[in-house]
């Protein structure tokens, strides 16, 4: 096989940041290739560089042989280096044939850009309506939108950045199967993006593993194991829990369901939701018991995201009452549920964060405060639950915005587990993180169990659900399908629920 | 009574028509995410501009030209102030709308203006501009980067579009015509120049396109719905009605307000609108 891009010590610096060190990568045609690292490792870094979405500080690209120029994300279209974002680049208000032309130059030919969806739709079978509106379609939908977007253009190589987060399990192995499709098509080459062990080993042909921007292995993934992976891209031994999660190996619970017949701490009856006159929550009803990890289990899009809001506080249901120890809460009242002792660790940090304020300050916003707050004891606090939590932090002072994804989110929950809650709300905990700070957390969730808080953890993980909650309950399309024992919660089981029974 | 509906009327096209040229205008802005306050100071300065051109030149079509040219300088400095030094677009129209109100009213102190002969026929412009200004919006490559640009300029700017570039080019087409909409108030109506002659016709503009909810057949029919309004007070003494006419000046903003109450739940303004 001839190499078609070979990037050449790459290096790129953010103020103090290295973000890529002197990095050598080789990509041949007809492969995937597998760009393995934990956050901040980086791999976006990089394949920014190649988009010409940052500019590099030193390094060369050779594309088929010839040292290339990449000024700008049109100058890297021009070559043939297309990219699906982690975050989908698609205009949501445009339809699906206006997203994909978005780039083009010339005029606007609707007719031909409809047939070009449905061509290319039809060679690597992405089926999908041109003529509907991008905020209309699924996840999984417009992820082929994307897609679609970029085949279009006949890239040579073609990145896929977490191409996964969004997905199920049928839909990425749908998607792995198209990019086979499409490396199979001439001269051609997929750079798949991720931190999941499982699709790596699974999708790719050769690795190459980044560590704090630093090339730490590269070579064939048949000739590798996922274990030796995860040390590579860890750098360290990580905890069996965590591995098993990266790995998507199922470990039985920790507990058994022995805490169910107490008295449930969150009572949730009949909630209903409303969103544009579809129903996303239809009738939802849930009990947590104190001591007990609930997990919602359920693909995305069922309405366990307007669920974790209700809890949150930031949806008013259209319908159905809400209990937490015993007591009804009025949901019309701002911040009712905080005082009912709910914390929540909301799917999107940032949400649960303000970013530009400090550490201490943010760490500071739950507890009780009088007008003219000491800070001085602020700061006090906020450092013994730095320390308690091991939070990595530049300073007290900080931006929580300078911190890492798995900081932040150590952050959210040093504070919702600091105001001493009687229910703990937590979705997609580890989404995004790496492997040593899923264990991080897995280990906190049992802890705070283990005191008594009732949790529920929301997740789309399976392997997340199966390894803390002591039972299984899945929701499909805005209410319980069916709850079961952790210990009979196999994944077929469980399957079946999620398939809408 | 059938003789002051026709006056009623008339009238009404006439107030209505700086409305609509320089709705054509801020509707493009808008569409490309931004919320632009300046077609006040737009249309202002452009009135002033076209009076004291047609005045020195003696011809109302220069004036008209002159005043196209004005409010392309403000769109110019309001899109280079906001998105190419990133200053926040509220506070450049702001200072804009108050730079453009304190200069027309000194200039006028230190000129003498030759009252004009005006040259209403340019109304007619509008039927050649409202349409363009639809197909280039929804119907030409440079529209949909536009739209992109001020549904979510993130996205757009990763698919290579230049998104400030694109609003800049937005503020221009915006000054264009609401530079048109205050020098057709100024030569081709009222045929002279006064202190604030624009009077907040600009915000109306503004109201217009939110009456519209970002459609431009609707932002047309709010600005007829305002002009009418406007022409309703103006004869409300001659008809004999002594209706407070604060009221009626107050109505077309009282209109765009229950107009955003009722597409609350359903909002379709642009994205980049939406935030902050």
């Amino acid at each position: 096989m001839t190499e078609l891009l070979q990037l050449r010590g790459i290096s790129k610096r953010f103020g103090p940041v290295v973000a890529c060190d002197a990095v050598d990568l080789t990509v041949r045609e007809g492969e995937v290739h597998g760009l393995l690292g934990e956050n901040g490792a980086g791999k976006s870094t990089l394949m920014n560089v190649l988009l010409g979405l940052t500019q590099r500080d030193a390094g060369t690209i050779i594309h088929r042989g010839k040292t290339v120029h990449v000024g700008g994300p049109r100058n890297a279209i021009g070559l043939g280096f297309g990219m699906v974002h982690q975050q989908l680049s698609l205009v949501e208000p445009l339809t699906v044939w206006e997203n994909v032309i978005l780039g083009d130059r010339g005029r606007v030919d609707r007719a031909k850009a409809c047939a070009d969806v449905e061509a290319v739709a039809a060679r690597y079978g992405l089926p999908v309506d041109p003529l509907s509106r991008v905020d209309r379609l699924s996840a999984g939908e417009r992820q082929r939108v994307e897609l679609i977007k970029c085949l279009r253009r006949d890239p040579s190589v073609l990145v896929l950045d977490e191409p996964t987060s969004l997905l199920t399990e049928a839909e990425s192995a749908e998607l792995f199967a198209v990019l086979r499709r499409v490396v199979r098509a001439e001269r051609r080459a997929v750079i798949l993006i991720s931190h999941r062990l499982a699709e790596i080993t699974a999708a790719t042909d050769r690795v190459t593993v980044l560590r704090r921007g630093r090339v730490v292995h590269t070579g064939r993934t048949a000739e590798t194991t996922p274990p030796e992976l995860a040390r590579w891209m860890v750098g360290r031994e990580v905890a069996v829990e965590a591995e098993a999660a990266a790995l998507g190996v199922l470990v039985a619970p920790a507990q058994a369901a022995a805490t169910t017949t107490a008295a449930p701490v969150l009572r949730v009856r009949d909630l209903r939701v409303l969103v544009g006159g579809t129903p996303r929550l239809d009738g939802l009803s849930l009990d947590v018991a104190p001591g007990e990890i609930l997990g919602l289990y359920g693909v995305e899009g069922n309405g366990q995201d307007v669920l974790g809001d209700v809890l949150a506080g930031l949806v008013t249901p259209d319908g159905g009452t809400v209990e937490v120890g015993g007591q009804p809460i009025d949901l019309t009242r701002p911040g009712a549920l905080h005082l009912a002792g709910v914390g929540v660790v909301p799917e999107d940090r940032r949400t649960a964060l303000v970013l530009d304020m400090t550490v201490a300050e943010n760490l500071a916003m739950k507890a009780p405060m009088s007008a003219f707050p000491n800070r001085r004891r602020m700061r006090a606090a906020a450092g013994r639950l730095v320390e308690e939590y091991g939070i990595a932090v530049p300073s007290l002072d900080a931006p929580a915005r300078a911190l890492s994804g798995g900081n932040q989110q150590r952050l959210v929950l040093a504070r919702e587990l600091s105001a001493a809650p009687r229910v703990l709300v937590a979705a997609q905990p580890t989404q995004g993180l790496d492997v040593g700070a899923i264990g991080d957390v897995h280990r906190r969730f049992q802890r705070v169990a283990d005191q008594g808080v009732g949790v529920l953890l929301i997740s789309t993980a399976l392997e997340e659900v199966l390894a803390l909650a002591s039972r299984v309950a899945v929701i499909s399309s805005g209410r319980i399908a069916g709850i079961l024992p952790a210990e009979e919660a196999t994944g077929e089981r469980l399957g079946l629920l999620v398939g809408g029974a | 009574m059938l003789e002051s509906v026709d006056t009623i009327l008339s009238s009404g096209v006439r107030l209505t028509a700086p409305l609509a040229f320089a709705a054509c205008g801020e509707y493009v802005a808008e569409r490309a995410g931004t919320m632009n306050i300046s077609v006040e100071a737009m249309m202002l300065s452009a009135a002033y501009g076209s009076v004291a051109t047609a005045s020195a030149t003696g011809s109302a079509t220069t004036g008209l030209l002159a005043g196209v040219l004005v409010g392309m300088v403000v769109g110019w400095v309001h899109g280079n102030l906001s998105h190419r030094l990133a200053l926040n677009t509220f506070v450049v129209g702001l200072v804009l709308n108050a730079l453009a109100l304190g200069l027309t009213s000194y200039l006028i102190t230190v000129s003498t203006l030759d009252s004009q002969r005006p040259s209403q026929a340019s109304i007619l412009l509008l039927l050649g501009i409202a349409p363009l200004t639809w197909w280039l919006v929804e119907r030409s490559r440079w529209g949909l980067e536009l739209r992109a640009s001020g549904e979510d300029p993130r996205s757009a700017a990763v698919t290579g579009i230049r998104v400030d570039a694109r609003r800049r080019q937005a503020l221009l087409w915006c000054g264009a015509l609401a530079g048109l909409g205050g020098a057709y108030l100024a030569v081709g109506e009222v045929g002279s120049f006064n202190q604030n002659m624009t009077a907040g016709r600009g915000y109306l503009v503004i109201a217009a396109v939110i009456f519209g909810a970002w459609r431009l057949g609707r932002t047309l029919l709010g600005c007829a719905v305002f002009g009418l309004a406007d022409a309703l007070r103006l004869a409300l003494p001659a008809l004999g009605v002594t209706l407070n006419s604060q009221v009626l000046v107050a109505a077309p903003y009282l209109l765009a307000l229950l107009a955003m109450l009722s597409f609350r739940t359903s909002s379709r303004a642009p994205r980049a609108l939406r935030q902050g």
